[in-house]
């Protein structure tokens, strides 16, 4: 091959990136800078020929309406609730799976699963086990005599709520097994050695080594999963549509609920703006913290 | 004397883990393994109450009518059978999902490897606002922005189309393999490839022959995360399409509830279905998705 | 502003923008293009959830094979509670369906909107108005400002669903002669001396059966919500909204706990087995007995609701279902209407329509009601009361959200609907506590609201 068939290195480096340039413009920047316009416009999707700028009157809205600080609030509460059973029971089931047993593979494989159980199965499946009359869960608490009445998992504003945070602690927890236990498997186990030779006990060794070896990846974990958790859609409105009432609407099912059922794309996407500007603070926690874009690191 | 109490302290810890992970893992198993069992229950026995934990008929008819089509409705009368039931797209169902977790899981590798190995080693204007950009995408759901990007797919035609939800689950897809790749290339040192280039093989030859085989893992990792996303959908899916026939399975299985009428044998077995090719490809690649999340996050 | 003009407030029109990208886009096709594409021309018709709207398109294709080679009508189900979804993605994607049947408030919405197809020739050359049944007119089914929109499909209204063996054991009497109270009461006897067994169930979830539900009750005690005789003057915040608001919650005493966040399927779910004595539902209820639960079928029986104690009312809230044709972006106007007049006009297709699904749809056209053939279904053996009152026997006490008392169409409960608004209310008062003339004035307010931004609509 003779060098002037070559194309440059800047060339080729371009030609590389074009395509995910092309891609992040038409289908990434584009809707989001749509989205962004539509905040801005009374738009009723029956009617596409009759669209009117009305400046900031989509906020007004919002902010006016109980609704939306309603759904601000439980999705505040949904998100805090979750990441803290998730962190919890992350690290500890990370620390349980990074020992060495026998089968300790297969127990891995297992716990991690639901992380790719498609939500609509396991928010179809909670539905019909969580039924309060005949569902297999209320019945085997009865018959192992937990309870005695039914519980009515999905129809009281609080039962609702949890549980739609234990569905959400039943399908992420497993993100952060992977996070922590990719980060545990790299701790020198000589550290915990001399630390025993010390007379430290499992709490102190916990806190005085395994901890702070953690520290990086859970701030991280936390940051991400908090600003997932609070923008969730799914995981809520496949499993409760948001009620009963409206106690367990979060921002993202308010705005879906006014875009469609409200025929309001103007004031769905005002609320998209809002949790835009949460989440664009929640990035900078985290470029702050994990010193994103800094050479040096891997994350 | 201190040996055996340390032996026995270290049995009744193990006996101790094992019961712990056993009772999780019976927590996380179970309603995956009450939707296998109430698959396999005929009819008569789904609504049995109390519940029966494995069938005592058990049956295939549920799979049987997820292949072939079953009627839901009472007939009587002058009615004869009228109309396609849902069940009779499953099959269509699975393959569009299949279509769109591929299509979506080569173009977004494609891309992301392109662009990650560009922007470790070549220099240009900009390219430090990539992994910004490629942060803030990685978190945006897609909530905000599922309804301009279907005008976004009315104006390009693409409604109905499963090329829309290629180009929709691209988006959610290609930040996060983006970003995974990006931090793969970092860790592949860049002297084997210089060595190569001085020895006259192309950028290509060099991409293809030696930094693809060493990204393998990395890529296997972005793979598995792309192929969940796509498959596991449920909004994009919800959102732009229409016809039965074209819909993918998240979005098709939602039609067994049918008002005032739900087929919870259809409906679990197709959870069955739905949840297997995912696990397979799970429990086959699962070492490298621990190692590949562990270089970066995973989106969830 | 309008919408080219948003472009150029930007700077760029969404078109302009896409259109040269949209090749690049097309261009990157590395996998076999999924079958979209079709040599035939399909029609799509839009039908709720039930096989009736696939009998009826069956007809459609009969007219088709004859008289238009290439074309095929296709049913879609429309979940009822993705009506919105696919109404708002479909006509602005400007791809609608070339037929709509779904319930009317959203139709007359529709309707109001300008989005609909005149049919006034459609209902002359099936002569609709002299055939309706007695008790039903023509307009009741769609007709805005003197046009017709809508060509009639089915009525259809939900009763009071008695399992009658236990209303008997018990002694608690004839429930056609029951008003408020004994219903109430008969539900309470129900629930103490029944274990397992509610008095009654109604949906009182945040969706569209609740908002249908409790519309009934607030009709029969006379109340409304709109007043379409006067400006569409908000009517809510009235006694008779308090009352029926008391009586849901009386009702609720007796009720399966889980009733507040039951829609359509659960509180059939409840009474097919055997969960409860009585319900509120339409049609479905018997049908689906009759296949999963022959006991409780055997016992089951419908009546007109209990009469209020004062207004003496029955009011129930009946869907007066119906087929309209979108207007805009809709290539197969012609065909649709020629088809529409080929199955209305054919006994034998309105027959198989009620057939598809007894005792849910009753037929709209006397000479379809009268047929031969329409007593052959087995449920005129075995249930020929429920029957009659399902379809002929409730017609005086029709009355709708979008036609309340039939004092006139009201688009503006479609819009209503799509935000459950009465559920919403009834949901205030059961999950808040908050009191029931509070609930009251909080629904007018929104109501109120919903017609201020939506005037334009009726008036």
């Amino acid at each position: 091959m003779t060098p002037s068939f070559r194309l440059s290195d800047r060339q080729v480096g371009l030609l590389f990136m074009a395509p995910f340039i092309v891609t992040a413009l038409v289908f990434m920047a584009y809707p989001v800078f749509e989205a962004l316009r539509m905040a801005f416009f009374s738009y009723n999707p029956l009617r596409p020929d009759d669209i009117r700028f009305v400046g900031l009157r989509n906020f007004e809205f919002i902010l006016n309406d109980r609704l939306f600080w309603d759904s601000f609030y439980q999705a505040t509460i949904w998100t805090l609730v979750s990441i803290v059973f998730q962190t919890v029971l992350g690290v500890g089931l990370a620390m349980l799976l990074n020992q060495s047993l026998a089968g300790i593979s297969i127990f891995r494989g297992l716990l991690l699963f639901p992380y790719i159980v498609p939500t609509v199965v396991i928010a179809l499946n909670w539905r019909w086990i969580f039924n309060p009359e005949i569902g297999v869960v209320n019945y085997a608490l009865k018959s192992a005599g937990l309870i005695s009445e039914n519980i009515y998992w999905l129809s009281t504003p609080d039962m609702a709520m949890a549980s739609t945070i234990l569905l959400n602690v039943w399908k992420y927890t497993p993100f952060v097994i992977i996070c922590v236990l990719a980060r545990l498997q790299t701790i020198p186990l000589e550290l915990y050695d001399a630390a025993k030779v010390d007379g430290a006990g499992a709490w102190r060794r916990f806190l005085d080594i395994t901890l702070p070896h953690l520290q990086e990846v859970l701030v991280v974990v936390v940051v991400f999963r908090t600003i997932w958790t609070f923008n969730k859609f799914e995981e809520i409105y496949l499993l409760t549509r948001g009620g009963p009432g409206t106690s367990t609407f979060n921002l993202a099912v308010y705005s879906f609920e006014q875009s469609t059922a409200n025929l309001r794309l103007g004031v769905g996407a005002a609320t998209g703006a809002v949790m835009m500007a949460l989440l664009l603070l929640g990035s900078i926690v985290y470029i702050r913290v994990s010193g994103f874009g800094r050479e040096e690191k891997a994350l | 004397m201190t040996v055996r109490v340390a032996d026995i302290a270290g049995c009744v810890r193990r006996v101790i883990a094992y019961a712990v992970l056993a009772a999780v893992t019976f927590v996380i198993c179970f309603p995956l393994v009450w939707s296998v069992t109430t698959s396999l229950k005929p009819k008569s026995e789904i609504f049995a109450y109390p519940p029966t934990l494995l069938p005592q008929e058990p049956t295939l008819e549920n799979y049987r009518a997820l292949l072939q089509g079953r009627a839901t409705y009472f007939q009587g009368g002058t009615a004869a059978v009228t109309q396609a039931a849902p069940s009779d797209y499953f099959v269509a169902w699975f393959i569009n999902s299949v279509l769109v977790s591929v299509g979506t899981t080569l173009i977004t590798i494609t891309v992301s490897t392109l662009a990650a190995y560009s922007l470790t080693r070549f220099q240009f204007r900009g390219q430090r606002f990539v992994p910004y950009f490629s942060l803030i995408g990685y978190m945006v759901p897609s909530i905000i922005f599922v309804f301009p990007m279907f005008l976004v797919m009315v104006d390009l035609n693409l409604t109905d189309s499963l090329w829309s939800l290629v180009f929709g689950y691209v988006c959610i897809t290609l930040p996060f393999c983006m970003w995974l790749m990006w931090a793969f290339f970092r860790g592949i040192p860049v002297e084997i490839e210089e060595a190569a280039l001085v020895d006259g093989a192309s950028r290509l030859q060099v991409f293809r022959q030696i930094v693809l085989p060493v990204a393998f893992p990395g890529i296997i990792a972005a793979a598995i995360f792309s192929l969940i996303v796509s498959w596991n959908d449920y909004l994009f899916g919800r959102v732009f399409m229409n016809s039965l026939e074209n819909m993918p399975l998240t979005v098709g299985v939602m039609h067994f509830f049918e008002g005032t009428h739900v087929d919870w044998g259809l409906m679990m077995a197709s959870s069955v279905l739905m949840t297997v090719p995912m696990a397979i490809l799970f429990m086959l690649l699962q070492r490298h998705l621990v190692a590949g999340f562990g270089a970066g996050a995973v989106k969830g | 502003m309008t919408k080219k003009e948003a472009g150029r407030w930007t700077g760029i029109g969404r078109r302009d923008f896409l259109a040269g990208t949209a090749a690049l886009a097309a261009g990157s096709a590395a996998f076999p293009a999924p079958a979209i594409a079709q040599a035939q021309r399909v029609a799509r018709v839009w039908g709720e959830p039930g096989p009736y709207a696939g009998v009826f398109v069956q007809g459609m294709n009969e007219w088709a094979q004859k008289n238009a080679p290439g074309l095929r009508f296709e049913v879609e189900t429309i979940p009822w509670d993705g009506v919105y979804v696919k109404l708002m993605t479909d006509l602005a994607a400007r791809r609608p369906p070339a037929l709509i049947s779904v319930e009317h408030p959203i139709a007359f919405q529709l309707m109001a909107e300008g989005l609909l197809e005149p049919v006034d020739d459609v209902a002359q050359r099936v002569n609709a108005a002299s055939r309706m049944v007695d008790g039903l007119k023509l307009e009741h089914y769609g007709n805005w400002k003197g046009t017709q929109f809508i060509m009639p499909a089915h009525h259809q209204g939900h009763l009071l669903l008695v399992q009658t063996d236990v209303i008997q054991e018990l002694g608690l009497g004839d429930p056609n002669s029951w008003s408020w109270n004994e219903l109430a009461n008969a539900a309470k006897t129900v629930s103490e001396k029944k274990p397992g067994m509610a008095g009654i169930t109604l949906a009182l979830g945040r969706n569209l059966c609740t908002d249908y539900h409790f519309a009934a009750l607030l009709h029969q005690a006379g109340g409304m919500t709109y007043d379409a005789q006067n400006k569409f003057e908000v009517a809510f915040d009235s006694p008779a909204t308090v009352e029926a608001l008391e009586f849901v919650k009386r009702l609720y005493a007796y009720m399966p706990k889980g009733a507040v966040e039951y829609s359509f399927l659960q509180v059939v779910d409840q009474h097919v087995t055997g969960k409860t004595a009585m319900s509120f539902y339409w049609g479905r209820t018997m049908g689906r007995a009759a296949e999963e639960a022959p006991a409780v079928f055997a016992k089951m029986e419908a009546f007109n609701h209990a009469k209020h104690p004062t207004t003496g009312r029955r009011s129930t809230w009946t869907d007066l279902q119906g087929w309209c044709i979108p207007k805009a972006n809709n290539p197969y106007v012609k065909e649709v209407k020629e088809a529409l007049v080929y199955v209305q006009n054919s006994v034998e297709w309105g027959v198989k329509y009620c057939h598809s699904l007894m005792p849910n749809v009753a037929p709209v056209y006397k000479d379809v009601a009268a047929a031969a053939d329409m007593p052959s279904h087995p449920f005129f053996k075995t249930k020929p009361k429920s029957v009659e009152t399902y379809f002929t026997g409730y017609v005086p006490n029709i009355s709708s959200t979008a036609n309340e008392l039939l004092r006139g169409a009201n688009p503006l409960a479609g819009i209503c609907h799509g935000r459950s608004m009465w559920a919403q209310v009834v949901q205030r008062v059961l999950i808040e506590n908050v009191a029931p003339a509070e609930a009251a004035k909080w629904g007018a307010k929104q109501f109120e609201e919903i017609r201020r931004e939506n005037i334009r609509l009726v008036l």
